[in-house]
C-alpha cells in the first residue's frame, strides 16, 4: 500500500490516513523520563524498533504520541551504544560494526545481540561495508521498513526528520547520545568543511542509492527528490577534544 | 623472552615437523597483536583540536608571527594532526584486524594438517619479546607511538632480510615472515599430505570477519571518511587440500609485507620517497600492505615535524596526540595508582589481562565445535564480544588510572599478558571473580559485569 492510497485508507493502527500525510514537524522533545520495566509492562507492548520512523502503528514510538506508521520520534528498542548489546530480534542499529551482510539489515536483525551498532541511529551515521557502504544507515534502514510495510499491506507516514534524527537533535531529545568506534564524531570539522552540507549531502547521496543493482529507485527516495534534506541539525555540535568513544 | 626451540639441528620445514612449524607460525602471529594493541591504545584519535590550536598560536605569536597569520597556521597545523592521529590509529587497527585474520588461517592450517591450534598462553611472556625463528633477532618493545616503535613494525612486517648480522638458532630460523611461510607453503606443495575437513575451521562465510569497520576509517582534512581497508584485501580460507592451503599462505604474505620489492633502503632507513606504484595488498590495488601501512605513518611523522619545525615550532608532534604510556609495563611492577585504594591498579589490570586470555581460550574452543551453533555463538556472542565491548572498553578505562614512578607520572596502560587460569573452576567464573575484585575497588567498570556475565562459558583444551 503506497501513502497515495492512505490518504483514504483508515490506518490499522488508529491513525487515520489525514495524520498519515501530514505528521508533526520535526521539533527537538525534552528527555524523557525513564520508563519502568513495570510500566512498560503494564501499557500495549509496543513493538521494539530501532529508531526514528521506524514503528510500525501508531503511538509506537518512544513518547507514545505518534499518529501514524512510519512518523514516530525516537527509538522503543533499549537504547545501547554499540554492536552485540541489542536485546532482540530489530532492534540492532548496524551500519559501524560487523559484516556487508550485517551492514545490509540496520533495524531488521535476526536475534538478539546480532545488531551491529547503536539505537538509535543517527542521520550522519553511514555504512562501513558492502552495498550501501559510505551512505546513510538511517535511509537504508527506513527503505527496509517501508519494504516490510508493504510487503504486510500497511499505511505508513513520512517520518519527522526525511534522512533521520541528526545527532544534535538526539543530543537535545535524550539528554546524551553515543554510538562506537574511536573514528570520531560523524558531523563534525577540522576547519575545512562545513557539516551541514556534509550532512545533507550524505541524506542525498543516500536517498539517490539504489540498493542491490536495482535500477528502480525507491518510491521514498523518487518523493524525496523533490525536497530539500530536512535532516541537517541546528545546533553546533562540537568535535573538538571529544573523549574517545568506547 | 624465553623463546620456544621447536627444533634443534634442523632448519627445514618438513612433514614431519610440519605441525610445530605452523604452530610457531600461529605464535608469530600472536607475538605482533599485543604489540600493535599496545601502540593503538596509546594514540589519541581524536585529540583537542581548540587546545592544540590554542597553544600554537601562542607560540607562533610569541615568535613574533602577526595573530591573523598565527590563527591560519595553527589551524591549518591542528588540523594535520587531527588527521594524522586518526589514520594512524585507522592503519594500526587495520593491520591488528589481518594479523587476528592470519592466526585464524594458520590456525585453519594446522586444524587441517596436524590437529588443534595452541593459542591460549601463547602470547609473549614478557616484554621486550622477539619473533619466534626471526633472523637476525629484534627487542620488541611494548612501547607508545614513536619513530622507534614504527621502526620495530617495520622489521617485523619487512619483505626483505633485516640487515644485521644472523645469531644464535633458538627456533626454525628465518629472515622475513614471508620467508617462513615460503618454507611451509614449499613443504605442502612438495609432499601428498592428508587434509582432515572433518576438524572444524573458523571459515568464510559466517559473518565472522570483515575487512572495514568504524575503528579502521580516519577523516580526511576535509572530514570526509577514508577507509584504510579494501572490501577484496582478503576473508577467511576454509583449508580443505594443498590449493586452499596456499591461497591462505598467500593471503597471510600478501597482507603483511607484501611486495619483495618494497621493503628498507641498503642501509637499513626507510625509503620515504614515494614509489612509483605502491605495495598494495587487494586485488584492486586499494589497500597498501602492513609495511607499507607502517611506512606511510613513518614517513608522514616526520614530515609533520618538519614541517612545524618550518614554523619555528617544536617538531616533537607526537605531544600532542600520544598518551603517555610507559615502556614494557607488567602488572606486576605496577604501583598503586594515585588517588585509588591499593591494589586498585593490579586488580584492573588483572581482570584485563584475563579477558585478553580468554579471547584465546574462546578461539581455541571454536576449533573444537562444528556441529550446530556452539562454533558460532561462541565466536559472535563471545570473542567478538569480547573484544569490542569488553576488552576495549576496559583498555579505555584503565588509562584514567595514573602512576607516579621514578619520578614521573606516568597513564597505566594494558600489559596483554597470559593470565594463568587455575584448574579448579571454569575460566568464566574465574573471569566473574576477578571481575567482582576489580569493581570493588574502581566502580568506574561497573557496566561491564552484565557483558561478562553473557559470555559464553568455554572451558580450557
Amino acid at each position: 500500500m503506497d501513502e497515495k492510497e492512505s490518504l483514504t485508507t483508515e490506518n490499522s493502527c488508529g491513525g487515520s490516513a489525514d495524520m498519515c500525510s501530514h505528521p508533526t514537524p520535526p521539533a527537538p522533545k525534552p528527555a524523557a523520563a525513564p520508563t519502568t520495566s513495570a510500566a512498560t509492562a503494564a501499557a500495549a507492548p509496543a513493538e521494539l524498533h530501532a529508531c526514528m520512523g521506524l514503528n510500525a502503528c501508531k503511538g509506537h514510538d518512544r513518547f507514545g504520541t505518534n499518529s501514524c506508521a512510519g512518523t514516530g520520534y525516537c527509538a522503543t528498542a533499549e537504547r545501547h551504544n554499540c554492536k552485540s548489546l541489542n536485546n532482540c530480534r530489530g532492534q540492532g542499529g548496524c551500519g559501524l560494526y560487523g559484516t556487508a551482510e550485517d551492514d545490509a539489515t540496520p533495524g531488521a536483525n535476526e536475534c538478539a545481540w546480532q545488531g551491529s551498532c547503536a539505537v538509535p541511529i543517527q542521520a550522519e551515521r553511514y555504512s562501513t561495508q558492502g552495498e550501501n557502504k559510505g551512505k546513510s544507515v538511517w535511509v537504508l534502514a527506513r527503505k527496509l521498513f517501508e519494504e516490510r510495510m508493504k510487503k504486510a499491506n500497511r499505511t505508513y507516514g513520512p517520518s519527522p526528520y526525511e534522512c533521520g534524527p541528526p545527532q544534535a537533535w538526539l543530543v537535545q531529545s535524550l539528554g546524551s547520545y553515543d554510538s562506537c568506534g574511536s573514528a570520531g564524531n560523524k558531523y563534525c570539522t577540522f576547519g575545512f568543511n562545513d557539516p551541514a552540507k556534509d550532512a545533507k549531502e550524505l541524506c542525498e547521496r543516500s536517498l539517490h542509492h539504489v540498493i542491490c543493482g536495482s535500477a528502480r529507485q525507491t518510491e521514498s527516495a523518487s518523493a524525496a527528490t523533490e525536497v530539500s534534506c530536512k535532516g541537517s541539525p541546528q545546533a553546533e555540535v562540537s568535535c573538538k577534544g571529544s573523549p574517545q568513544e568506547a | 623472552m624465553e623463546l620456544t626451540k621447536f627444533f634443534k639441528d634442523q632448519t627445514e620445514v618438513t612433514p614431519e615437523n610440519l605441525g610445530e612449524a605452523i604452530q610457531q607460525a600461529i605464535e608469530i602471529e600472536i607475538a605482533t597483536i599485543p604489540v600493535y594493541l599496545y601502540t593503538y591504545y596509546s594514540i589519541n584519535r581524536v585529540p583537542n583540536q581548540d587546545a592544540i590550536s590554542g597553544g600554537l598560536v601562542q607560540q607562533l605569536t610569541s615568535k613574533g608571527t602577526p595573530l591573523a597569520e598565527a590563527n591560519k597556521i595553527a589551524l591549518d597545523l591542528s588540523a594535520e594532526i587531527m588527521v594524522y592521529a586518526n589514520k594512524a590509529g585507522a592503519n594500526i587497527m587495520s593491520v591488528v584486524m589481518e594479523e587476528m585474520l592470519h592466526m585464524a588461517l594458520s590456525s585453519n592450517l594446522k586444524q587441517a594438517l596436524v590437529g588443534p591450534p595452541s593459542l591460549t598462553g601463547r602470547s609473549p611472556a614478557g616484554y621486550p619479546t622477539m619473533l619466534p625463528g626471526h633472523q637476525p633477532e629484534f627487542s620488541i618493545d611494548l612501547a607508545p607511538l614513536s619513530l622507534n616503535q614504527l621502526m620495530t613494525f617495520l622489521k617485523i612486517e619487512s619483505p626483505k632480510p633485516l640487515p644485521e648480522a644472523p645469531e644464535l638458532l633458538k627456533a626454525i630460523p628465518y629472515t622475513t615472515i614471508g620467508e617462513f611461510y615460503g618454507m611451509i607453503k614449499s613443504c605442502i606443495d612438495s609432499n601428498d599430505l592428508t587434509y582432515d575437513t572433518s576438524r572444524p575451521q573458523l571459515t568464510p562465510g559466517n559473518r565472522y570477519y570483515a575487512p572495514n569497520m568504524i575503528d579502521t576509517v580516519y577523516y580526511d582534512k576535509q572530514h570526509r571518511p577514508r577507509y584504510v581497508d579494501a572490501d577484496d584485501s582478503g576473508d577467511l580460507v576454509h583449508v580443505v587440500d594443498r590449493a586452499s592451503a596456499d591461497k591462505a599462505i598467500t593471503q597471510i604474505v600478501e597482507q603483511g609485507e607484501g611486495n619483495v620489492d618494497a621493503g628498507f633502503n641498503p642501509d637499513g632507513s626507510v625509503n620515504c620517497e614515494r614509489p612509483p606504484k605502491q605495495d598494495y595488498d587487494d586485488p584492486m590495488d586499494r589497500e597498501l600492505s602492513h609495511f607499507e601501512k607502517f611506512a606511510e605513518i613513518y614517513c608522514r611523522y616526520n614530515e609533520l615535524s618538519k614541517l612545524f619545525q618550518s614554523y619555528g615550532l617544536d617538531g616533537d608532534i607526537g605531544k600532542y596526540f600520544i598518551v603517555n604510556f610507559p615502556t614494557n609495563p607488567s602488572t606486576a611492577k605496577y604501583p598503586d595508582a594515585v588517588g585509588y585504594p591499593p591494589g586498585t591498579l593490579q586488580a584492573v589490570s588483572t581482570l584485563l589481562n584475563a579477558v585478553y586470555t580468554y579471547i584465546f581460550v574462546m578461539t581455541e574452543g571454536c576449533y573444537r565445535h562444528s556441529k550446530g551453533n556452539t562454533q558460532y555463538e561462541i565466536f559472535m556472542f563471545g570473542i567478538h564480544k569480547s573484544m569490542i565491548f569488553i576488552l576495549n572498553s576496559i583498555c579505555g578505562d584503565i588509562q584514567s588510572l595514573s602512576y607516579f614512578l621514578n619520578g614521573q607520572y606516568y597513564t597505566a596502560a594494558p600489559t596483554f599478558e597470559n593470565y594463568p587460569f587455575g584448574l579448579l573452576s571454569s575460566p568464566k567464573s574465574q573471569l566473574v571473580q576477578l571481575y567482582n575484585n576489580a569493581v570493588a575497588l574502581f566502580p568506574t567498570i561497573s557496566y561491564l559485569g552484565q557483558r561478562i556475565n553473557d559470555l559464553p562459558d568455554v572451558p580450557l583444551n
